[in-house]
Protein backbone atom coordinates (compact mmCIF):
# COMPACT_ATOMS: atom_id res chain seq x y z
CA UNK A 1 0.00 0.00 0.00
CA UNK A 2 1.74 3.48 -0.73
CA UNK A 3 2.15 5.79 1.88
CA UNK A 4 -0.14 7.98 0.00
CA UNK A 5 -3.36 5.46 0.39
CA UNK A 6 -2.68 4.72 3.75
CA UNK A 7 -2.96 8.44 4.59
CA UNK A 8 -6.11 8.71 3.10
CA UNK A 9 -7.24 5.55 4.61
CA UNK A 10 -6.07 6.67 7.72
CA UNK A 11 -8.02 10.45 7.63
CA UNK A 12 -10.88 8.58 5.91
CA UNK A 13 -10.88 6.84 9.37
CA UNK A 14 -10.08 9.32 11.63
CA UNK A 15 -12.83 11.34 10.19
CA UNK A 16 -15.53 8.85 10.99
CA UNK A 17 -14.25 8.22 14.20
CA UNK A 18 -13.69 11.77 14.93
CA UNK A 19 -17.65 12.41 13.87
CA UNK A 20 -18.08 13.15 17.85
CA UNK A 21 -14.80 15.05 18.89
CA UNK A 22 -16.91 17.92 17.80
CA UNK A 23 -18.14 18.49 21.58
CA UNK A 24 -16.05 19.48 24.36
CA UNK A 25 -14.49 17.18 25.96
CA UNK A 26 -14.36 16.77 30.01
CA UNK A 27 -12.89 15.40 32.60
CA UNK A 28 -13.65 12.12 32.93
CA UNK A 29 -16.27 12.09 30.14
CA UNK A 30 -16.01 8.10 28.46
CA UNK A 31 -16.01 9.45 24.89
CA UNK A 32 -13.10 10.79 24.37
CA UNK A 33 -10.77 9.68 22.21
CA UNK A 34 -7.98 9.18 23.88
CA UNK A 35 -6.70 8.03 26.97
CA UNK A 36 -5.55 10.98 29.14
CA UNK A 37 -5.93 8.65 32.13
CA UNK A 38 -2.58 7.86 32.90
CA UNK A 39 -2.05 11.50 33.71
CA UNK A 40 -4.87 12.17 35.88
CA UNK A 41 -4.15 10.50 38.83
CA UNK A 42 -3.41 12.66 41.64
CA UNK A 43 -0.15 11.25 43.98
CA UNK A 44 0.88 11.50 47.48
CA UNK A 45 2.08 14.16 49.68
CA UNK A 46 3.75 12.99 52.59
CA UNK A 47 4.97 15.15 55.29
CA UNK A 48 7.41 13.29 58.14
CA UNK A 49 9.12 16.41 59.15
CA UNK A 50 8.00 15.46 62.62
CA UNK A 51 9.74 11.95 62.44
CA UNK A 52 12.93 10.24 63.91
CA UNK A 53 15.43 11.71 60.93
CA UNK A 54 17.68 14.70 61.91
CA UNK A 55 19.60 15.23 65.31
CA UNK A 56 22.93 16.57 66.13
CA UNK A 57 26.04 16.23 63.53
CA UNK A 58 29.28 15.91 65.54
CA UNK A 59 30.49 13.89 67.97
CA UNK A 60 28.88 13.87 71.41
CA UNK A 61 29.45 11.71 75.28
CA UNK A 62 32.65 12.98 75.23
CA UNK A 63 34.01 11.57 71.87
CA UNK A 64 35.81 12.66 69.32
CA UNK A 65 35.26 12.81 65.85
CA UNK A 66 37.86 11.56 63.15
CA UNK A 67 38.65 13.30 60.12
CA UNK A 68 39.57 12.09 56.41
CA UNK A 69 41.31 12.58 53.51
CA UNK A 70 39.67 13.07 49.96
CA UNK A 71 38.58 9.31 49.10
CA UNK A 72 40.05 8.08 52.02
CA UNK A 73 38.92 5.44 54.46
CA UNK A 74 42.27 4.47 55.95
CA UNK A 75 42.84 5.68 59.97
CA UNK A 76 46.52 7.34 59.63
CA UNK A 77 48.89 6.35 62.78
CA UNK A 78 47.67 9.89 64.15
CA UNK A 79 44.12 8.93 64.57
CA UNK A 80 44.63 5.85 66.36
CA UNK A 81 45.14 7.93 69.54
CA UNK A 82 41.93 9.73 69.06
CA UNK A 83 40.66 6.27 68.84
CA UNK A 84 41.99 5.17 71.92
CA UNK A 85 41.21 8.07 73.48
CA UNK A 86 37.28 7.78 72.42
CA UNK A 87 37.67 4.12 73.54
CA UNK A 88 38.50 4.79 77.18
CA UNK A 89 36.27 8.10 77.54
CA UNK A 90 32.85 5.37 77.33
CA UNK A 91 34.15 1.85 78.15
CA UNK A 92 32.73 2.11 81.26
CA UNK A 93 28.91 3.42 80.08
CA UNK A 94 28.75 0.36 77.31
CA UNK A 95 26.13 -2.04 79.63
CA UNK A 96 22.57 -2.26 79.48
CA UNK A 97 22.49 -2.35 75.51
CA UNK A 98 24.35 1.31 74.88
CA UNK A 99 26.17 0.89 71.69
CA UNK A 100 28.32 3.37 70.14
CA UNK A 101 26.96 4.75 66.84
CA UNK A 102 29.64 5.54 64.28
CA UNK A 103 27.86 8.16 61.52
CA UNK A 104 30.27 8.42 58.52
CA UNK A 105 30.22 11.22 56.67
CA UNK A 106 31.83 12.50 52.99
CA UNK A 107 31.47 15.99 51.62
CA UNK A 108 29.97 16.95 48.62
CA UNK A 109 31.90 15.47 46.13
CA UNK A 110 31.02 12.38 44.74
CA UNK A 111 27.84 10.76 43.08
CA UNK A 112 25.01 9.11 45.23
CA UNK A 113 26.17 5.32 45.95
CA UNK A 114 29.80 5.83 46.09
CA UNK A 115 29.50 8.39 48.63
CA UNK A 116 27.67 6.89 51.08
CA UNK A 117 29.84 3.44 50.86
CA UNK A 118 32.70 5.55 51.51
CA UNK A 119 31.15 7.25 54.40
CA UNK A 120 30.85 3.61 55.67
CA UNK A 121 33.83 2.17 55.58
CA UNK A 122 34.98 5.34 57.35
CA UNK A 123 32.88 4.09 60.52
CA UNK A 124 33.83 0.69 59.35
CA UNK A 125 37.67 1.64 59.85
CA UNK A 126 36.49 3.79 63.15
CA UNK A 127 34.55 0.29 63.94
CA UNK A 128 38.02 -1.76 63.79
CA UNK A 129 40.17 0.55 65.84
CA UNK A 130 37.63 0.28 68.64
CA UNK A 131 37.79 -3.07 68.73
CA UNK A 132 41.67 -3.25 68.29
CA UNK A 133 40.96 -0.90 71.52
CA UNK A 134 38.98 -3.61 73.55
CA UNK A 135 35.62 -2.62 72.35
CA UNK A 136 33.28 -5.94 71.22
CA UNK A 137 32.01 -5.74 67.60
CA UNK A 138 28.16 -6.37 69.51
CA UNK A 139 28.81 -2.91 71.20
CA UNK A 140 29.27 -0.96 68.01
CA UNK A 141 26.56 0.33 65.13
CA UNK A 142 27.00 2.25 62.24
CA UNK A 143 25.40 4.13 59.74
CA UNK A 144 26.77 5.84 56.83
CA UNK A 145 24.77 9.71 56.46
CA UNK A 146 26.78 9.96 52.99
CA UNK A 147 26.78 13.88 51.91
CA UNK A 148 23.61 14.81 54.32
CA UNK A 149 25.23 15.49 57.31
CA UNK A 150 27.72 18.52 56.31
CA UNK A 151 28.94 20.56 59.77
CA UNK A 152 29.75 22.84 57.49
CA UNK A 153 28.42 24.03 54.14
CA UNK A 154 30.69 27.05 52.44
CA UNK A 155 32.66 26.25 49.15
CA UNK A 156 36.83 26.18 50.66
CA UNK A 157 39.00 23.15 51.29
CA UNK A 158 39.17 23.27 54.88
CA UNK A 159 34.89 23.36 55.09
CA UNK A 160 34.80 20.05 52.62
CA UNK A 161 37.93 18.46 55.32
CA UNK A 162 35.23 18.99 58.59
CA UNK A 163 33.03 17.35 56.36
CA UNK A 164 34.84 13.84 55.50
CA UNK A 165 34.29 12.82 59.37
CA UNK A 166 33.29 10.06 61.56
CA UNK A 167 30.97 11.05 64.87
CA UNK A 168 30.76 9.20 67.72
CA UNK A 169 27.77 8.66 69.98
CA UNK A 170 26.15 6.54 72.50
CA UNK A 171 22.75 5.40 71.31
CA UNK A 172 20.47 2.43 72.85
CA UNK B 1 24.40 10.02 -6.71
CA UNK B 2 23.56 12.30 -3.39
CA UNK B 3 23.81 9.90 -1.25
CA UNK B 4 27.20 7.70 -2.34
CA UNK B 5 28.63 11.83 -1.77
CA UNK B 6 26.76 11.58 1.58
CA UNK B 7 28.10 8.25 2.45
CA UNK B 8 31.83 9.26 1.03
CA UNK B 9 32.02 11.91 3.16
CA UNK B 10 30.82 10.38 6.40
CA UNK B 11 33.30 8.17 5.76
CA UNK B 12 36.63 10.10 5.31
CA UNK B 13 34.68 13.11 7.62
CA UNK B 14 33.09 11.55 10.48
CA UNK B 15 35.92 10.92 12.93
CA UNK B 16 36.73 14.76 12.96
CA UNK B 17 33.57 16.08 12.58
CA UNK B 18 30.06 14.73 13.73
CA UNK B 19 28.10 17.68 12.32
CA UNK B 20 27.72 16.03 9.37
CA UNK B 21 25.60 12.85 10.54
CA UNK B 22 23.63 15.70 12.20
CA UNK B 23 23.39 17.07 8.77
CA UNK B 24 21.90 14.28 7.21
CA UNK B 25 19.64 13.35 10.26
CA UNK B 26 18.08 16.72 9.63
CA UNK B 27 17.18 16.00 6.06
CA UNK B 28 15.49 12.81 7.08
CA UNK B 29 13.14 14.80 9.83
CA UNK B 30 9.78 15.81 8.85
CA UNK B 31 9.33 19.99 9.01
CA UNK B 32 6.22 20.84 11.93
CA UNK B 33 4.95 23.76 12.49
CA UNK B 34 2.04 24.30 15.55
CA UNK B 35 -1.15 26.83 15.55
CA UNK B 36 -2.62 27.72 18.54
CA UNK B 37 -6.06 28.27 18.13
CA UNK B 38 -6.86 28.94 21.92
CA UNK B 39 -7.66 32.78 22.26
CA UNK B 40 -7.93 33.83 26.02
CA UNK B 41 -9.26 30.06 26.79
CA UNK B 42 -5.91 29.13 27.46
CA UNK B 43 -5.28 31.32 30.49
CA UNK B 44 -1.57 31.23 31.36
CA UNK B 45 -0.04 28.37 30.23
CA UNK B 46 -0.41 29.56 26.12
CA UNK B 47 3.44 30.07 25.93
CA UNK B 48 4.20 27.06 28.55
CA UNK B 49 2.57 24.85 26.67
CA UNK B 50 3.49 25.58 23.23
CA UNK B 51 6.82 25.55 24.33
CA UNK B 52 6.70 22.14 25.97
CA UNK B 53 5.12 20.52 22.76
CA UNK B 54 8.32 22.20 20.78
CA UNK B 55 10.49 20.67 23.47
CA UNK B 56 8.65 17.37 22.58
CA UNK B 57 8.81 17.65 18.76
CA UNK B 58 12.51 18.67 19.03
CA UNK B 59 13.60 15.68 20.96
CA UNK B 60 11.87 12.72 19.60
CA UNK B 61 14.79 12.98 16.43
CA UNK B 62 11.58 12.99 14.14
CA UNK B 63 10.43 16.07 13.85
CA UNK B 64 12.51 19.58 13.00
CA UNK B 65 9.87 22.35 14.16
CA UNK B 66 9.14 25.68 13.13
CA UNK B 67 9.52 27.40 16.85
CA UNK B 68 7.49 30.20 15.95
CA UNK B 69 4.45 30.44 17.97
CA UNK B 70 1.69 30.91 15.39
CA UNK B 71 -1.55 31.68 16.53
CA UNK B 72 -4.62 31.75 14.96
CA UNK B 73 -8.28 33.23 16.55
CA UNK B 74 -10.57 31.68 14.75
CA UNK B 75 -11.44 27.78 14.99
CA UNK B 76 -10.57 26.93 11.41
CA UNK B 77 -9.35 23.76 9.51
CA UNK B 78 -7.45 25.98 7.15
CA UNK B 79 -4.11 25.86 7.00
CA UNK B 80 -2.16 29.14 6.23
CA UNK B 81 0.11 29.47 2.85
CA UNK B 82 3.14 30.44 4.65
CA UNK B 83 3.16 27.01 6.41
CA UNK B 84 2.40 25.13 3.34
CA UNK B 85 6.28 24.71 3.16
CA UNK B 86 5.67 22.24 6.13
CA UNK B 87 5.16 18.47 6.09
CA UNK B 88 2.85 18.43 8.84
CA UNK B 89 0.60 21.24 10.66
CA UNK B 90 -0.95 20.60 13.91
CA UNK B 91 -3.86 23.09 15.27
CA UNK B 92 -4.73 22.66 18.50
CA UNK B 93 -7.38 24.53 21.15
CA UNK B 94 -6.76 24.09 24.83
CA UNK B 95 -9.01 25.66 27.37
CA UNK B 96 -8.66 25.75 31.31
CA UNK B 97 -12.30 25.64 31.63
CA UNK B 98 -13.16 23.26 34.31
CA UNK B 99 -9.57 21.46 34.49
CA UNK B 100 -7.75 21.25 31.35
CA UNK B 101 -8.87 20.32 27.63
CA UNK B 102 -7.48 19.96 24.54
CA UNK B 103 -8.26 19.16 21.22
CA UNK B 104 -5.75 18.41 18.18
CA UNK B 105 -6.13 18.44 14.87
CA UNK B 106 -2.79 17.20 12.28
CA UNK B 107 -2.68 17.87 8.96
CA UNK B 108 -0.24 17.01 6.09
CA UNK B 109 0.37 20.80 5.10
CA UNK B 110 0.80 20.33 1.46
CA UNK B 111 -2.92 19.76 0.45
CA UNK B 112 -4.21 20.25 4.25
CA UNK B 113 -5.79 16.90 4.66
CA UNK B 114 -5.93 15.68 7.81
CA UNK B 115 -4.34 12.86 9.30
CA UNK B 116 -5.93 13.09 12.74
CA UNK B 117 -8.18 14.25 15.15
CA UNK B 118 -7.79 14.16 19.21
CA UNK B 119 -9.23 15.55 22.47
CA UNK B 120 -8.08 15.27 25.71
CA UNK B 121 -8.76 16.30 29.13
CA UNK B 122 -7.46 16.47 32.45
CA UNK B 123 -8.97 17.84 35.95
CA UNK B 124 -5.62 18.97 36.72
CA UNK B 125 -4.15 21.88 34.82
CA UNK B 126 -0.71 21.71 36.80
CA UNK B 127 0.01 18.81 35.14
CA UNK B 128 -0.15 20.25 31.92
CA UNK B 129 3.72 19.40 30.76
CA UNK B 130 2.05 15.59 31.00
CA UNK B 131 -1.27 16.80 28.70
CA UNK B 132 1.21 18.08 25.57
CA UNK B 133 3.98 15.15 26.13
CA UNK B 134 0.77 12.97 25.55
CA UNK B 135 -0.09 14.82 22.65
CA UNK B 136 3.13 14.49 20.97
CA UNK B 137 3.60 11.50 21.80
CA UNK B 138 0.04 10.24 20.45
CA UNK B 139 1.00 11.84 16.97
CA UNK B 140 4.25 10.51 16.96
CA UNK B 141 2.48 7.11 17.26
CA UNK B 142 -0.23 7.70 14.29
CA UNK B 143 2.57 8.84 12.10
CA UNK B 144 4.26 5.61 12.62
CA UNK B 145 7.17 6.62 13.82
CA UNK B 146 9.70 4.70 16.51
CA UNK B 147 8.13 4.88 19.75
CA UNK B 148 8.56 8.11 21.84
CA UNK B 149 6.39 7.28 24.68
CA UNK B 150 9.51 7.34 27.14
CA UNK B 151 8.12 11.33 26.97
CA UNK B 152 5.26 10.48 28.93
CA UNK B 153 6.96 8.93 32.22
CA UNK B 154 7.33 10.04 35.74
CA UNK B 155 11.05 11.09 36.62
CA UNK B 156 11.46 10.37 40.01
CA UNK B 157 14.40 11.95 42.77
CA UNK B 158 15.74 13.25 46.13
CA UNK B 159 16.99 16.42 47.00
CA UNK B 160 18.34 17.81 50.51
CA UNK B 161 16.43 20.46 52.24
CA UNK B 162 18.60 20.89 54.82
CA UNK B 163 21.13 18.78 57.34
CA UNK B 164 19.80 15.40 57.13
CA UNK B 165 16.63 16.82 55.79
CA UNK B 166 15.45 15.47 51.95
CA UNK B 167 12.66 15.57 49.89
CA UNK B 168 11.46 12.84 47.11
CA UNK B 169 10.11 14.77 44.09
CA UNK B 170 8.00 13.62 41.21
CA UNK B 171 8.35 15.46 38.07
CA UNK B 172 8.02 15.33 34.20
CA UNK B 173 10.57 14.86 31.99
CA UNK B 174 11.61 18.45 31.45
CA UNK B 175 11.44 19.59 35.52
CA UNK B 176 8.29 22.01 34.03
CA UNK B 177 6.05 19.80 36.55
CA UNK B 178 7.34 19.12 39.73
CA UNK B 179 5.54 17.79 43.09
CA UNK B 180 6.48 16.51 46.52
CA UNK B 181 5.80 13.07 47.30
CA UNK B 182 7.67 12.77 50.67
CA UNK B 183 8.61 15.94 52.70
CA UNK B 184 10.54 15.99 55.86
CA UNK B 185 12.80 13.17 57.87
CA UNK B 186 16.12 11.80 55.66
CA UNK B 187 14.41 9.49 52.51
CA UNK B 188 16.73 8.97 50.02
CA UNK B 189 17.39 6.74 46.59
CA UNK B 190 13.85 6.92 45.17
CA UNK B 191 13.57 3.97 42.48
CA UNK B 192 10.98 2.86 40.89
CA UNK B 193 9.06 -0.34 41.68
CA UNK B 194 7.67 -0.89 38.04
CA UNK B 195 7.71 -0.13 34.60
CA UNK B 196 3.95 1.09 35.17
CA UNK B 197 5.39 3.82 37.61
CA UNK B 198 3.27 2.70 40.59
CA UNK B 199 5.02 2.44 42.95
CA UNK B 200 8.54 3.38 44.34
CA UNK B 201 11.18 1.94 46.43
CA UNK B 202 13.54 4.50 48.71
CA UNK B 203 15.59 4.54 51.84
CA UNK B 204 14.28 5.73 55.29
CA UNK B 205 16.48 6.98 57.72
CA UNK B 206 13.92 7.68 60.21
CA UNK B 207 14.52 3.65 61.85
CA UNK B 208 17.19 2.38 63.92
CA UNK B 209 18.85 1.04 60.51
CA UNK B 210 18.77 2.30 57.11
CA UNK B 211 15.26 0.66 55.79
CA UNK B 212 13.94 0.02 52.39
CA UNK B 213 10.10 0.88 51.83
CA UNK B 214 8.09 0.69 49.34
CA UNK B 215 5.23 2.88 48.35
CA UNK B 216 2.62 3.31 45.85
CA UNK B 217 2.42 6.90 44.39
CA UNK B 218 -1.63 7.08 44.38
CA UNK B 219 -2.71 5.66 47.74
CA UNK B 220 0.16 5.76 49.60
CA UNK B 221 0.55 1.87 50.83
CA UNK B 222 3.70 1.41 52.16
CA UNK B 223 5.81 -1.99 52.98
CA UNK B 224 8.95 -2.45 54.62
CA UNK B 225 11.44 -4.43 52.47
CA UNK B 226 14.31 -4.91 54.40
CA UNK B 227 17.25 -3.35 56.84
CA UNK B 228 20.53 -3.17 57.11
CA UNK B 229 23.18 -1.30 59.42
CA UNK B 230 25.25 0.61 57.99
CA UNK B 231 24.28 1.33 54.32
CA UNK B 232 20.92 -0.10 52.50
CA UNK B 233 20.00 1.15 48.97
CA UNK B 234 18.10 -0.56 46.20
CA UNK B 235 19.83 0.18 43.27
CA UNK B 236 17.86 -2.07 40.24
CA UNK B 237 14.84 -3.67 39.62
CA UNK B 238 14.68 -6.72 37.44
CA UNK B 239 12.79 -6.30 34.02
CA UNK B 240 9.96 -8.07 35.53
CA UNK B 241 10.00 -6.23 39.06
CA UNK B 242 10.56 -9.51 41.27
CA UNK B 243 13.92 -9.00 41.70
CA UNK B 244 15.84 -6.16 43.61
CA UNK B 245 19.69 -5.58 43.25
CA UNK B 246 20.58 -4.08 46.28
CA UNK B 247 23.84 -2.22 47.98
CA UNK B 248 23.69 -3.15 51.76
CA UNK B 249 26.19 -3.78 54.79
CA UNK B 250 25.27 -6.46 56.79
CA UNK B 251 28.47 -6.66 58.18
CA UNK B 252 29.66 -3.27 57.61
CA UNK B 253 31.43 -3.99 54.20
CA UNK B 254 29.39 -2.46 51.18
CA UNK B 255 28.65 -5.05 48.83
CA UNK B 256 26.04 -6.20 46.01
CA UNK B 257 23.67 -8.47 47.24
CA UNK B 258 20.10 -9.38 45.20
CA UNK B 259 16.49 -10.31 46.78
CA UNK B 260 12.90 -11.36 45.56
CA UNK B 261 10.79 -8.22 45.79
CA UNK B 262 8.54 -10.18 47.81
CA UNK B 263 10.77 -10.60 50.57
CA UNK B 264 13.25 -13.30 51.75
CA UNK B 265 17.22 -13.45 52.47
CA UNK B 266 19.06 -11.26 50.41
CA UNK B 267 22.02 -13.47 48.57
CA UNK B 268 25.20 -11.86 47.99
CA UNK B 269 26.29 -11.10 44.48
CA UNK B 270 29.74 -9.26 44.89
CA UNK B 271 32.74 -10.03 47.50
CA UNK B 272 35.40 -7.60 47.90
CA UNK B 273 37.14 -5.74 50.74
CA UNK B 274 36.90 -2.02 49.41
CA UNK B 275 33.74 -0.97 47.52
CA UNK B 276 31.17 -2.35 45.28
CA UNK B 277 27.71 0.09 44.58
CA UNK B 278 24.93 1.30 41.96
CA UNK B 279 24.60 -2.63 40.72
CA UNK B 280 22.79 -2.53 36.95
CA UNK B 281 20.97 -5.45 35.64
CA UNK B 282 22.54 -6.10 31.72
CA UNK B 283 22.61 -9.02 29.49
CA UNK B 284 18.86 -9.99 29.68
CA UNK B 285 19.00 -9.79 33.52
CA UNK B 286 21.79 -12.92 33.64
CA UNK B 287 24.64 -10.06 34.83
CA UNK B 288 25.40 -7.56 37.11
CA UNK B 289 27.42 -4.55 35.82
CA UNK B 290 28.53 -2.50 39.07
CA UNK B 291 30.99 0.59 40.50
CA UNK B 292 34.10 -0.64 42.07
CA UNK B 293 37.67 0.49 43.57
CA UNK B 294 39.25 -2.88 43.13
CA UNK B 295 42.00 -1.45 40.95
CA UNK B 296 42.15 1.60 43.62
CA UNK B 297 39.60 3.98 42.18
CA UNK B 298 36.10 3.66 41.07
CA UNK B 299 35.73 1.84 37.84
CA UNK B 300 32.90 -0.20 35.97
CA UNK B 301 33.21 -4.15 36.33
CA UNK B 302 30.62 -6.58 35.47
CA UNK B 303 29.79 -10.04 36.96
CA UNK B 304 27.82 -12.94 35.81
CA UNK B 305 24.92 -13.55 38.36
CA UNK B 306 25.67 -17.31 38.01
CA UNK B 307 28.74 -16.79 39.84
CA UNK B 308 32.15 -16.84 38.20
CA UNK B 309 34.93 -14.22 37.90
CA UNK B 310 34.68 -10.45 37.79
CA UNK B 311 35.68 -8.49 34.54
CA UNK B 312 36.68 -4.84 33.84
CA UNK B 313 33.73 -3.44 31.42
CA UNK B 314 35.76 0.47 30.94
CA UNK B 315 39.37 0.47 30.27
CA UNK B 316 39.19 4.71 30.22
CA UNK B 317 39.30 7.11 33.27
CA UNK B 318 40.57 7.11 36.55
CA UNK B 319 37.30 7.98 38.30
CA UNK B 320 34.52 6.30 37.07
CA UNK B 321 31.70 6.57 40.04
CA UNK B 322 28.55 6.53 38.25
CA UNK B 323 26.68 3.62 35.58
CA UNK B 324 23.65 2.64 34.44
CA UNK B 325 22.29 -0.24 31.66
CA UNK B 326 20.00 -1.21 29.41
CA UNK B 327 20.26 -4.47 28.03
CA UNK B 328 24.15 -4.65 26.74
CA UNK B 329 24.62 -0.83 26.62
CA UNK B 330 25.87 0.73 29.46
CA UNK B 331 26.31 4.72 30.30
CA UNK B 332 29.09 5.95 32.86
CA UNK B 333 30.33 8.90 34.35
CA UNK B 334 33.68 9.78 34.14
CA UNK B 335 35.78 12.34 36.26
CA UNK B 336 38.36 14.23 33.68
CA UNK B 337 39.96 16.75 35.86
CA UNK B 338 38.61 20.58 36.97
CA UNK B 339 35.32 18.91 38.29
CA UNK B 340 34.67 18.10 34.98
CA UNK B 341 32.43 15.04 34.78
CA UNK B 342 31.45 13.33 31.12
CA UNK B 343 29.30 10.96 30.25
CA UNK B 344 30.26 7.66 27.99
CA UNK B 345 28.24 5.11 26.44
CA UNK B 346 30.15 1.91 25.62
CA UNK B 347 28.46 -1.89 26.17
CA UNK B 348 29.05 -4.54 28.51
CA UNK B 349 31.49 -6.46 26.68
CA UNK B 350 33.48 -2.57 26.62
CA UNK B 351 33.39 -2.20 22.91
CA UNK B 352 31.93 0.71 20.99
CA UNK B 353 32.65 3.57 23.77
CA UNK B 354 31.79 6.73 22.44
CA UNK B 355 30.99 10.10 24.11
CA UNK B 356 27.37 11.82 25.00
CA UNK B 357 28.84 15.18 26.72
CA UNK B 358 31.94 17.16 26.22
CA UNK B 359 32.10 19.76 28.90
CA UNK B 360 30.67 20.46 32.59
CA UNK B 361 29.83 18.22 35.07
CA UNK B 362 27.43 15.68 33.99
CA UNK B 363 25.96 13.00 36.08
CA UNK B 364 23.27 10.67 37.14
CA UNK B 365 23.13 9.20 33.87
CA UNK B 366 19.88 7.39 33.79
CA UNK B 367 18.41 5.13 30.47
CA UNK B 368 15.19 5.98 29.57
CA UNK B 369 12.80 2.62 29.83
CA UNK B 370 13.02 1.63 26.42
CA UNK B 371 17.15 2.50 26.07
CA UNK B 372 17.06 5.39 23.38
CA UNK B 373 17.48 8.17 25.65
CA UNK B 374 19.91 9.01 28.32
CA UNK B 375 19.06 11.49 31.03
CA UNK B 376 21.25 13.20 33.38
CA UNK B 377 21.95 16.03 35.68
CA UNK B 378 24.61 18.47 34.68
CA UNK B 379 25.53 20.79 37.71
CA UNK B 380 27.02 24.40 37.14
CA UNK B 381 27.34 26.92 40.10
CA UNK B 382 24.62 27.63 41.80
CA UNK B 383 22.20 25.85 39.16
CA UNK B 384 21.53 22.48 37.77
CA UNK B 385 20.26 21.15 34.51
CA UNK B 386 18.55 18.36 33.67
CA UNK B 387 20.05 17.03 30.07
CA UNK B 388 18.41 14.67 27.27
CA UNK B 389 20.22 13.04 25.00
CA UNK B 390 18.52 10.82 22.22
CA UNK B 391 20.84 8.53 21.40
CA UNK B 392 19.68 8.02 17.85
CA UNK B 393 19.39 10.96 16.57
CA UNK B 394 22.05 12.88 18.99
CA UNK B 395 19.75 15.39 20.04
CA UNK B 396 20.34 16.99 23.72
CA UNK B 397 18.05 19.15 25.40
CA UNK B 398 18.66 21.08 28.58
CA UNK B 399 16.13 22.05 31.34
CA UNK B 400 17.22 24.22 34.06
CA UNK B 401 15.60 23.46 37.81
CA UNK B 402 16.90 24.68 41.29
CA UNK B 403 18.29 22.59 43.74
CA UNK B 404 20.90 19.86 43.43
CA UNK B 405 19.68 16.01 42.85
CA UNK B 406 20.66 13.42 45.49
CA UNK B 407 19.77 10.55 43.16
CA UNK B 408 17.20 9.80 39.86
CA UNK B 409 15.40 7.40 38.31
CA UNK B 410 12.86 7.62 35.16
Amino acid sequence: MTLKKLTILSAAAFLLLGGCAQKKPTPGDSSNISDSSSITGDTINIDESGGAAGGANGSADGMKSLYFGFGGYELSSDMTGTVAFNANAVRSKLQGGTKIKLEGNCDEFGTDEYNYALGLKRANAVKDGLIAEGISSSQITMVSLGESNPQCQEATDGCYAKNRRVDLRLAR
Amino acid sequence: MRYLIIALFTLQLFAVDASLKIEKDVEQRSRFSVVDMSGGSAGGLGDKFFNTMISDLKISGHFLPDETHHRESMQSDIVAPNLKSQEYVLKYSLSQAGGLSISVKLFRATDASLVATRDYAIPSAEKYPFLAHKVISDINTILQLPDISWINRYVIYSRYTGVRKSEIIIADYTMSYKKSVIRGGLNLFPKWADKEQSSFYYTSFGDALPTLYRINITNGSKSRITSSQGMLICSDVSSSGGKLLLTMAPDGQPDIYEMSAGGGSPSRVTNFAGIDVSGKYADGDRSVVFVSNRLGYPNIFKQSLGGGSVSQVVFHGRDNNAVDTFEDKVVYASKEGGGTFNLYLTNTGGSDTRPLTSSGSNQFPRFSVDGSTVLYIKQSTGSSSIGITNLGSNQTLLFPFGGKVQSIDW
